[in-house]
């Protein structure tokens, strides 16, 4: 059926799609391999076997959890395919998908509203067959796709005219209020924050933005007060203390972020070495697999270790972006953006987080944390980001709903 | 309407702007690493070692009691110990279950230790190990180390535990330690603190600040208190000797994890405890051993004496107990078993058994006489076995008299009616102030505890005690060591010492090397030379010569040396006038506990005196029967032992009268 040999593997629906919107020359599988970024791929892997190697050490001498950096790695390899599937895959197919996947993605979380599972306090789960699944992870990218397929088809028009950001609110909005209800600060937050980024390279008007940092920063109380759950307070308040000195040191709620900066502190110039972190083998910081992962960098490989990591967070961003203004779409160049300020705040958060910059909210450390949700978002980012690089220079016409 | 180039440009400038905040974002993040990692590195770098390096308390190992010749009398001994640490577990009644199914442990102990788990979680101290077994054999201490790792909250040990190589031997000297009660804890507490130079009320105001130094050492003290391994003295040298032994507190670096559990234990010499200071007494413990076989199933007491240096080279009451039984705490029933024994175990008898003196006295009575100038010593007295006095006839101890007797047949025939004479001469006052001069009425507590004065009456005695008027009638009974007269076997072989020195000051010492005693004071008030000469001439004919009362027992069986003594017999009650007139009073004929102690008191050897003895063999009937053999053979390995011999702490001697505050050696 298909007359892209290239395209073997997608499935007859994406080839039709495809084979029905030829508005570009098609690119050769062979062709698009040697368009792939393949330093960025290799940091990729790289700073997903520093992850392995940090998960192993921060875990292995507990038994039940000496096999966790394994079954990362395991997931690893699965995304990363998936990345390289997705990258292939041209960036029209993306666009196409990005309205239908963003209904679905909202379908998923009135579900999850009505008859998710409860896990960790949280309604985030759908129970699907024997697959649980966290809509809200699926969330941010469908979100993100959603917007630039917006802008995709709204830019041409006009760019000045408040309404048309009126329009992308809406599309963020609708799914954050059913993630904060889950409730799921974390992840509103990222949602939210990315979703302002593609606004603000929309060229939203710089008087409105001003305005709305002005509200924002007065409706501060008005959320602590009144949307915020008593135990998110509790962390701001843990938080200020911790930033005005008057923290409890060692005990309370302050606990996992006073043994974080331990840490993170006692790692010094270049480190303790590799399985010699004090605090990290010896379990005093809590969730160091998970979100607190970068105390165990910082405090085995030091100063030096922590700002080679966030070097190659910055290297891997900094591309990103660089990689949307080489786009010749609205669409790619939204998707990558979009993508790459979901992995930057990320990384954003989850550092603030651990170094006693910002409250504690519920954010892993892309590449490094273990966990398979948070991976998966990340890989399917990079994906969009490397297909968008790939395609650069197809020419996008939008039309109707696909 | 914004042309494509337009919005291209506010595109770019758009990405620029998020570049720009997106370098300062990282620019803020790195700053903050570099303040956390370089900057203040130190500080926490500090703070993690502190974190996983947990200073634990370290309890001082006790100091030992050695022996005259440095063998241990009170040392220590390793013994296997499983307790649980409350704070480190969640589930202790699971901790106790499991380590029920590895050891056997009885339901009550398994009882106490959820009981103290309960009560160090009321009280805050769940971080104070709760013993739940000790003495664990060496399979079960091995079986719970395998396990102890994957229990969390236990914690297995081997411990160093006081313990009485001895046993029964020294329980009366050496008393015994045990975990600190309520009434230990407030001495021990207020005694630490002023240690420390810290005032205890201060301590104590629960308005002071509880970061205050003395509200911390307060707690520090008590976790001491509190420790496993912490025991403190109740009783004799033990207590006595308790700040001397006790050492001081110190601590090790132990490596932790999060949960609290050790991992490993790190080099802490620098803060090790200062462990407590040896001390040496002046006992020869195979003397007392000896002399302990010798009593065999009697009850009694002994005390032999150096009469030169005035060291005790033995101090026996029997029977004792085991003091090893009191140092993990006794039952309630096996210290009722003790308390309730007929035979008295617990009971002091060498320092603090008061028994009438008998005609042990009748030296110093003699020695009254002659210094109140009120007969000769060759002015006879006739006896024909009982004396008149007023209305009342006093009985001389043989049947139909001693005949006519001098005051050496007096002493050597044990002539009561010759005594009657003297007394009644000498008056009671002055027969008390001699008697107070050979160290009666005096407590002698050389460091131990249940050490009693016994009693000299006269008349202002009795006059404050009783409120009676001291009748004459009295005085006749005093004269042969009966009556309100009581005195302890250490006080007797105190006066057979100081007759043997003819008068020289005796000081008695049981601490050979050790912390200063209280009350310490030699026995020196002047004693005529002469008259304490006649008095050995008096004791030698006793063992020496015929009509001695204990002739049979004056060789010593060493194929020379002979010993000098004087027997004695202490009523346990009043002779009915109808069992003197049927003569049963002896024997099998009597209860046991209502016939008479045996007394006897003796030196040796005679020519050369060099170890003074008393012995009391409890409802022993004769002085000479019963009592002297015990005293001769004691006496007789004393000599043949030469227990008197240089003890091994004198060359460190000098430390002996320094303050007991000095530095351990």
């Amino acid at each position: 059926m298909s007359r892209n040999e290239g395209y073997t593997g997608f499935t007859r629906g994406e080839a039709r799609t495809r084979t029905a919107s030829m508005t570009l020359e098609s690119l050769k599988l062979s062709s698009k391999l040697g368009r792939m970024p393949w330093g960025i791929v290799l940091l990729i892997i790289a700073m997903a076997l520093v992850g392995l190697l940090t998960l192993y050490s921060s875990a292995y001498t507990n038994p039940l959890e000496q096999n966790l950096w394994k079954l990362q790695g395991v997931r690893f390899g699965v995304t990363f395919v998936m990345m390289i599937g997705m990258a292939l895959c041209p960036i029209s197919l993306w666009m196409r998908l990005a309205f239908p996947a963003y209904l679905g993605t909202l379908v998923l979380l009135l579900l999850v509203d009505l008859v998710g599972v409860t896990g960790g306090g949280a309604q985030r789960w759908l129970q699907i067959g024997p697959v649980a699944v966290q809509p809200s992870e699926f969330a941010k990218l469908a979100t993100t796709l959603a917007l630039a397929r917006y802008y995709q088809m709204v830019l041409p028009q006009t760019s000045d005219r408040l309404f048309i950001h009126i329009g992308a609110l809406a599309i963020i909005a609708i799914p954050a209020q059913f993630i904060f209800r889950q409730p799921d600060f974390g992840t509103t937050l990222a949602l939210v924050a990315s979703g302002a980024v593609i606004i603000f390279l929309a060229g939203l008007m710089a008087r409105v933005i001003i305005t709305g940092i002005v509200a924002g920063i007065a409706a501060v109380p008005a959320i602590y007060w009144f949307v915020l759950e008593a135990y998110q307070r509790e962390r701001v308040d843990t938080f200020l203390a911790g930033l005005f000195g008057t923290a409890t040191n060692g005990l309370g709620e302050s606990y996992q972020i006073e043994q974080g900066k331990i840490a993170i502190g006692a790692g010094g110039w270049n480190g303790k070495g590799f399985l010699q972190g004090i605090q990290s083998q010896q379990d005093y910081v809590p969730e160091q697999h998970t979100d607190f992962i970068l105390t165990v960098i910082a405090e085995e490989f030091g100063f030096i270790g922590s700002v080679a990591l966030l070097t190659g967070f910055a290297i891997l961003v900094g591309w990103s972006f660089y990689s949307a203004l080489q786009s010749r779409s609205w669409f790619g160049r939204f998707a990558a953006c979009g993508g790459a300020a979901t992995i930057a705040f990320y990384i954003l958060f989850n550092v603030s987080m651990v170094i006693g910059l910002l409250p504690v909210v519920g954010m892993p450390l892309p590449l490094m944390s273990y966990g398979g949700t948070a991976l998966l978002t990340t890989m399917a980012c990079f994906g969009i980001i490397l297909s968008a690089y790939i395609h650069r220079d197809e020419k996008l016409m939008a039309s109707g709903f696909l | 309407m914004a042309g494509g180039a337009d919005f291209e440009t506010l595109f770019t400038r758009r990405m620029a702007i998020a570049a720009g905040v997106g370098g300062v974002a990282w620019t803020g993040l790195v700053a903050r690493l570099f303040q956390l990692q370089v900057l203040e590195k130190d500080r926490y770098a500090a703070m993690a070692e502190e974190n996983h390096i947990k200073l634990a308390l370290a309890a001082p190992r006790r100091g030992r009691i050695l022996d005259r010749f440095g063998r241990p009398l009170a040392a220590h001994r390793r013994a296997g110990r499983v307790s649980i640490i409350p704070e480190q577990t969640d589930d202790p009644q699971g901790v106790l279950r499991r380590i029920s199914e590895l050891i056997d442990i009885a339901p009550e102990r398994l009882e106490r230790a959820e009981r103290d788990i309960h009560n160090a979680r009321r009280r805050n101290a769940a971080f104070v190990p709760v013993t739940v077994q000790n003495e664990l054999t060496y399979e079960d201490f091995a079986r719970m180390n395998v396990h102890a790792a994957e229990i969390p909250g236990l914690d297995v040990e081997m411990a160093l535990t006081r313990s009485y190589p001895r046993g029964r031997d020294f329980a009366h000297v050496l008393g015994y330690v045990a975990r600190p009660n309520d009434r230990d804890m407030t001495r021990l507490e207020d005694f630490l603190l002023l240690e420390a130079g810290m005032n205890p009320e201060r301590a104590y105001d629960s308005e002071m600040p509880s970061n205050s130094q003395e509200r911390v050492e307060l707690r520090r003290i008590r976790q001491l208190l509190k420790h496993p391994d912490f025991r403190t003295g109740r009783s004799g040298l033990e207590l006595k000797a308790d700040d001397w032994l006790r050492g001081q507190r110190g601590s090790k670096r132990l490596v932790t994890n999060a949960a609290g559990r050790t991992l490993e234990e790190l080099p802490s010499d620098d803060l090790a405890p200062r462990d407590g200071r040896d001390m040496f007494i002046t006992i020869d413990s195979d003397l007392q051993r000896a002399a302990i076989d010798r009593f065999g199933s009697e009850s009694g007491a002994s005390v032999v004496l150096d009469i030169e240096s005035g060291d005790v080279l033995s101090m026996v009451s029997t029977p004792a107990f085991d003091p090893n039984e009191f140092v993990n705490g006794i039952s309630s029933a096996n210290y009722s078993l003790l308390r309730d024994n007929d035979r008295s175990p617990l009971y002091p008898r060498a320092h603090g058994g008061v028994y009438p003196p008998g005609s042990t006295f009748k030296m110093v009575v003699a020695t009254a006489a002659l210094e109140a100038g009120v007969i000769n010593p060759s002015e006879r007295v006739h006896c024909n076995g009982y004396y008149r006095f007023g209305n009342r006839t006093w009985h001389c101890w043989k049947k139909g008299g001693h005949g006519s007797v001098n005051m050496h047949q007096g002493i050597k025939g044990s002539c009561d009616v010759y005594f009657y004479e003297i007394a009644k001469r000498t008056g009671v006052d002055k027969i008390a102030e001699v008697a107070r001069k050979f160290g009666y009425g005096d407590r002698w507590p050389l460091g131990m505890t249940g050490g009693r004065s016994g009693l000299v009456p006269d008349t202002e005695w009795k006059l404050r005690a009783r409120n009676e008027k001291w009748h004459e009638g009295e005085t006749l009974n005093f004269g042969i060591g009966q009556g309100q007269m009581g005195a302890t076997p250490l006080q007797m072989a105190m006066m057979t010492a100081r007759i043997a020195s003819e008068g020289r000051p005796v000081k008695p010492r049981l601490v050979g090397l050790g912390p200063n005693v209280e009350g310490a004071h030699a026995l020196d008030a002047p004693l005529d030379k002469a008259l304490m000469q006649r008095m050995k001439a008096g004791m030698y004919g006793v063992t020496s010569e015929g009509g001695g009362t204990a002739y049979r027992s004056g060789d010593l069986g060493l194929g020379g040396p002979r010993l000098a003594g004087k027997t004695g017999t202490a009523q346990v009650r009043r002779i009915s006038r109808a069992e003197r007139l049927s003569g049963v009073r002896k024997g099998e004929d009597i209860d046991r506990k209502l016939r008479d102690h045996a007394l006897f008191v003796a030196y040796a050897p005679a020519d050369n005196p060099k170890y003074a003895i008393s012995v009391v063999v409890e409802h022993g009937e004769g002085g000479s029967s019963t009592a002297a053999p015990v005293a001769r053979d004691i006496l007789a390995f004393a000599i043949k032992n030469d227990s008197g011999r240089k003890p091994s702490y004198s060359q460190t001697a000098s430390v002996v009268t320094s303050p007991s505050q000095g530095e351990p050696t």
